[in-house]
């Protein structure tokens, strides 16, 4: 398995279109914490103290870098049917469930990699400008060590998510259209349509949002426990239906 | 001693019979060439020789087991199904040591088939930016990756320059000398006569002669293997019976 894994994650590294927006991710990290701190004071925010600290960390590593990886993982392994580099994959490892699990233990050791350096990078930086704004770092505060812990965990599972989604689909395309549509348009309006407010916390969005900031006092979002249950629970159906099928379809046609 | 073994494979896609009731053995240290016409189900035997598709019964096997079984194939069978199976974005030599790692192939032998293919010198280039012979040399050296015994080849020679084609005339021959199974499949007659020792021939999906090479024309009257082909895959030959006047093994 580990043969498998080293070959997955030389793909990551030689895939532009993949690591690209890792890179870019672990820019915008920086970038964040360089615009909150720079803003901080002006108009209707907030004048920076030693309790900005945690909110730095969450903001900077959150929701761009689990997208990142998703779409990095999504490029990964519906590209392998696009390119049809799948062919090759599956003549040097024919027992197939072993290679989606290789993508998927890949995917989320990335996820963890790419979390931690952008925690890495965001609590430097963090570092650096409430230190040059004469703000005292307090490292041990309520809020600092969950974001450092769920910013890589939540980016694994998006991980996971990737690759279990190109699996299932093989098409590059459809699965990056599949995964904006859902974040920007779906998960929106499914409260509307389904007239049931409460159904949205239970949605991977709102459940990774959870995860990341915690139950919301007015209880509209679901506990970190559950939300992390919930969004465990979506990769683990993703990547068991990529897996079922990439073990039935047949490999080298038109398609794969 | 039998390396490939193809017994009663049958394949279906819905209402059509790509492969059916086929039956051969391939020996060691031989080269077979397989011909068909297009659409013949020399492609489709392949990929289910090397369990990219499954049968719809029959069993295709490679040293007594289906490739799916096999630990580490690539150690055991080199095979070439597509030449377009490299992302265009990676390097040659980094496509191969992609595919090598599974079978913990040091890159050492990476770089000794990509010289032995003559592609040392673009090693470092995109596969995207290589002409046809290139991405076919470069399948053909990942096939080589394992120094395997058996080795399974569709069209090897499509794309390649007269140089490269007298190149890999050269190689099969040398891969045959040394005891290794060649399977080889081609519409390339003229030359295929040229290298093979012995032919399988399909037609619809259904075998019409395995034999040796100097057995088949010798025993069929024909003049040459084009002569025997085009009579035996015309629309108005006698289909369904092997041709040849020796079992179907070719052990």
């Amino acid at each position: 398995m580990r043969s498998l894994i080293s070959a997955e994650l030389l793909k990551l590294r030689s895939t532009r279109s993949a690591w690209i927006p890792l890179t870019a991710a672990l820019a915008i990290a920086v970038i964040a914490v360089v615009a909150n701190t720079s803003m901080a004071g002006h108009g209707a925010n907030t004048h920076l103290s030693p309790a900005a600290l945690p909110g730095l960390l969450r903001a900077s590593g959150g929701q761009i870098v689990d997208g990142a990886v998703l779409l990095a993982w999504i490029v990964l392994s519906a590209g392998e049917f696009r390119h049809r580099t799948s062919v090759t994959t599956f003549l040097g490892e024919p027992r197939r469930l072993r290679i989606a699990a290789a993508k998927l233990v890949s995917a989320a050791l990335t996820g963890v990699a790419v979390g931690l350096l952008a925690e890495a990078l965001s609590a430097a930086t963090s570092a650096a400008a409430l230190s040059a704004h004469h703000v005292p770092l307090n490292w041990s505060q309520p809020g600092v060590l969950s974001a450092m812990v769920a910013v890589p965990l939540l980016a694994a599972l998006f991980g996971v998510l990737g690759a279990g989604l190109g699996l299932l689909l093989r098409n590059t395309a459809a699965a990056l259209g599949l995964a904006l549509m859902w974040a920007f348009v779906v998960e929106g309006i499914i409260p509307a349509v389904t007239r049931a407010p409460g159904m949205v916390r239970w949605l991977p969005e709102a459940a990774a949002n959870a995860v990341l900031h915690g139950a919301s006092p007015a209880a509209t979002t679901l506990s970190a426990g559950v939300a992390l249950a919930v969004l465990a629970g979506y990769a683990a159906l993703l990547a068991g239906a990529g897996a079922a099928l990439t073990a039935r379809r047949e490999i080298g046609t038109a398609t794969g | 001693m039998t390396t490939i073994a193809v017994e009663a494979l049958t394949k279906r896609y819905g209402t059509v019979t790509a492969v059916d009731d086929l039956t051969f053995e391939l020996a060691p240290g031989r080269i077979t060439g397989f011909l068909g016409p297009n659409g013949a189900g020399k492609s489709t035997t392949m990929r289910l020789l090397l369990g990219l598709a499954r049968p719809t019964s029959g069993r295709a096997t490679i040293n007594g087991c289906p490739y799916a079984e096999l630990r580490d194939p690539l150690r055991h069978v080199g095979a070439l199904i597509d030449p377009n199976v490299f992302h265009p974005g990676r390097s040659g030599r980094t496509a191969l040591r992609i595919a090598a790692r599974p079978a913990r192939i040091p890159d050492q032998r990476v770089e000794e088939v990509l010289h032995l293919v003559g592609l040392g010198s673009a090693a470092h280039r995109r596969a995207g930016g290589y002409s046809q012979g290139m991405r076919q040399r470069l399948a053909l050296a990942a096939a080589l990756l394992g120094d395997p015994e058996t080795l399974v080849l569709d069209e090897p020679a499509n794309g390649l320059d007269p140089e490269g084609v007298h190149w890999l005339r050269g190689l099969l021959r040398r891969l045959a000398a040394e005891g290794r199974t060649v399977f080889v499949s081609s519409h390339l007659l003229a030359e295929l006569a040229q290298t093979v020792d012995d032919v399988v021939i399909i037609n619809q999906g259904r075998l019409v002669a395995a034999d040796s090479m100097a057995d088949l024309l010798e025993h069929t009257n024909a003049s040459s293997l084009e002569d025997f082909f085009l009579g035996a895959t015309s629309p108005d030959a006698r289909p369904t019976h092997p041709t040849s006047t020796r079992s179907r093994s070719l052990s």
